[in-house]
């Protein structure tokens, strides 16, 4: 289905959409105050995005002094071309140590490569212990959100999804109820776990060592406590040295909810004495966009969700209407590099306001990747027959002055005199689910015409 | 060619020309009037900590116990404390045995101001999972190890094998988005400052 088809669903729901929409823009606002209290925000922004095109520039041997480094470090490195590989790898060292249960912190990586049913069908428990992914799990449904998985939920369907899964008492979807007896099933899976998986927001290749950042501790109550510790990481996680962790632990947080910073920044080098560390480095996908100058800054991208807090497309539409493990603003640019058929309707989700560009922390160009994906889009795959005949017609008639002064007149005619169910006929997909005004009875042009010959007087 | 060596040489034909790594210039970021100390009070609270000014660790003690009454597993890593401690980690045999730990002091040698995280790493937690499994925790420092901004932290930062900053109690908001403190780490945490 496409982006607008699934939106129309999402906003079957008014009162939810209102909610959601208002939701995300506090958290927006948030990250405004918080920002504004940096100085020299700007230059940050400049750094981050300055290290990461240099780092995508040299990525091949940052990757190698990385790997050489962990390997140093005593921990264990594999490479995955693709999501089934990556699985695999994660399987077979899950079977090595004989392991049945598993805890994960949240991992985008690991969604993308659809962990969870591969290791299920296998006769693993899974567990996901962020409490918003726990969330979505027991709700058998996907993260709407990177960094807020479960906004899409009330907490009257939490307060009911718990109860049914983990045998609460009703309490009128009481948030910090829910929350402790989340921690008492949670503590539970994490004593009991033989594996614990955690993504990787930093790999820092001068070290050989990793940073996850996490509100909860999920992250370190798995990777403390189990005896293994798998790490899964995209290529594009490196960043060259230590020292640069000061710029991007400086604009995760703030971008992301306007917490000065995480809870939890933790640095991973060396496994703990009798455990066993892992690193999966993957791509699946990620060389082939590096190769599309028009598209490589993409994955710059730190997770941080704030171009999805201010997208006005997102705030109304919701995460899963995008159908794809990133939503919103860089999930759209992303995506088509994946599967240009599947997704071609997300780069037209946009108003194209540049609202992403401006709030991302490492500063991709995302509306103008939008605009060049549609370029792409409308040249490579099949349009609907209405679309392409009426832009053709546009076309011609913005050509002729002359012909769009008569259209023009006509139009405003129509607006003012036809019946309401000819102007909302379904052709008209501006109609939908709001009424056009009413047309003026003069043009632009007429008006300014008439203004001048007034002002000559 | 195996995966890695498939995944390294597509890097090397699609990646773009070298382009220079930029320098990171502090200077541009320092606010000249900031007082660190205050800041990092300030930033404490704003995650969602407390900070209390201490005299010596025996003051610290006194705090605590005085704060959090009738607790039954206590264990403190700070100097000239033992006496608090109802656990030896030497009978520790597994870190899932500090499962019912209650409160937990440990001393932090850098500060962060500008967010209000404390630095914890093998030198200063025994057992790595403690500063997460416990329920209350407690962290020592000094006015001296504060630092400015993250910059300069990790400026002083070398040699560790685990290490977290660490800024207020753990947290959620997934419900809903209400903020609920204590998630899956600690419910509370205390800043000591020392002279
Ligand atoms: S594209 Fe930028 S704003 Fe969007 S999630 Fe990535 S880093 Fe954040």
């Amino acid at each position: 289905m496409s982006h607008s088809e699934l939106a129309s669903i999402f906003n079957k729901n008014e009162k939810k959409v209102d909610w959601h929409d208002k939701a995300l823009w506090f958290v927006r606002h948030k990250r405004d105050l918080s920002v504004h209290e940096v100085k020299g925000w700007e230059a940050l922004r400049n750094l981050g995005h300055g290290i990461k095109a240099h780092t995508l520039s040299n990525l091949d041997n940052y990757l190698i002094e990385f790997e050489a480094n962990a390997i140093k470090n005593d921990i264990q490195v594999h490479w995955a071309a693709d999501g089934d590989e990556h699985n695999r790898i994660v399987h077979n060292i899950i079977k090595e140590s004989n392991g049945k249960k598993v805890v994960k912190s949240k991992s985008m990586l690991t969604e993308e490569c659809h962990l969870n049913p591969f290791l299920e069908a296998h006769g693993i428990e899974v567990i996901d212990t962020d409490l918003g992914e726990r969330i979505v799990q027991l709700a058998k449904e996907k993260p709407s959100h990177i960094v807020l998985p479960a906004i899409h939920k009330n907490k009257h369907e939490v307060d009911k999804l718990f109860q049914e899964h983990l045998g609460t008492k009703p309490c009128d979807g009481d948030p910090q109820y829910l929350t402790g007896e989340a921690r008492k099933h949670l503590r539970q899976k994490f004593i009991q776990a033989d594996v614990a998986i955690t993504g990787v927001n930093f790999a820092i290749a001068n070290t050989g060592g990793f940073v996850v950042c996490t509100n909860e501790g999920n992250a370190d109550m798995g990777a403390q406590l189990a005896p293994v510790h798998i790490a899964c990481m995209g290529v594009e996680k490196i960043i060259p040295k230590q020292e640069h962790l000061g710029v991007f632990l400086r604009l995760l947080a703030r971008s992301a909810t306007g917490q000065p910073i995480t809870t939890y920044s933790s640095h991973f080098k060396k496994p703990r004495k009798g455990e066993k560390m892992h690193i999966v480095i993957v791509d699946n996908g990620r060389t082939e966009q590096l190769s599309r100058p028009d598209f490589r800054t993409s994955l710059h991208c730190i997770r941080c969700g704030a171009c999805m807090n201010t997208c006005p497309i997102y705030r109304r539409s919701g995460g899963h209407s995008y159908d794809a493990t990133i939503p919103g603003p860089i999930g759209s640019i992303l995506s088509p590099g994946k599967d240009l058929k599947k997704y071609s309707s997300l780069p037209f989700a946009s108003t194209l306001c540049g609202s992403c560009s401006d709030v991302c922390p490492v500063k991709i160009d995302i509306h103008s990747q939008l605009y060049k994906w549609r370029q792409i889009i409308t040249k490579e795959t099949p349009q609907p027959f209405v679309k392409a005949q009426t832009m053709k017609i546009m076309g011609q008639m913005f050509s002729k002055p002359s012909q769009f002064e008569r259209v023009g007149k006509a139009v405003r005619w129509s607006l003012r005199n036809l019946p309401k169910s000819v102007i909302n006929s379904k052709l008209n997909t501006w109609g939908k689910a709001r009424d056009l005004p009413e047309g003026p009875k003069q043009s632009f042009d007429q008006w300014y015409e008439e203004r001048k010959n007034n002002q000559k007087d | 060619m195996n995966s890695r060596d498939q995944i390294l040489a597509k890097l090397k034909t699609n990646k773009p020309k070298l382009i220079d790594l930029p320098l990171i210039e502090t200077s541009i970021f320092r606010d000249e009037g900031l007082d660190i100390i205050k800041e990092f009070i300030k930033k404490v609270e704003v995650v969602g900590g407390n900070v209390l000014e201490v005299t010596s660790n025996q003051d610290v003690i006194n705090k605590i116990e005085s704060t959090f009454t009738n607790q039954e597993v206590c264990y403190s890593h700070i100097k000239g404390t033992q006496g608090f401690n109802t656990i030896s980690l030497e009978t520790i045999q597994n870190p899932h045995d500090l499962e019912n730990l209650d409160v937990l002091i440990l001393e932090s040698t850098l500060g962060v101001a500008e967010n209000g995280s404390v630095w914890l790493s093998d030198q200063e937690i025994p057992v790595r999972v403690l500063p997460f499994i416990t329920k209350h925790l407690a962290v020592v420092i000094s006015k001296k190890d504060l630092v400015e901004y993250m910059h300069e932290a990790y400026s002083r930062l070398s040699g560790f094998n685990y290490g977290v900053f660490l800024a207020g109690p753990s947290k959620t908001a997934d419900i809903e988005q209400s903020l609920v403190i204590g998630a899956q780490g600690a419910l509370s945490i205390t800043i000591f400052l020392k002279q």
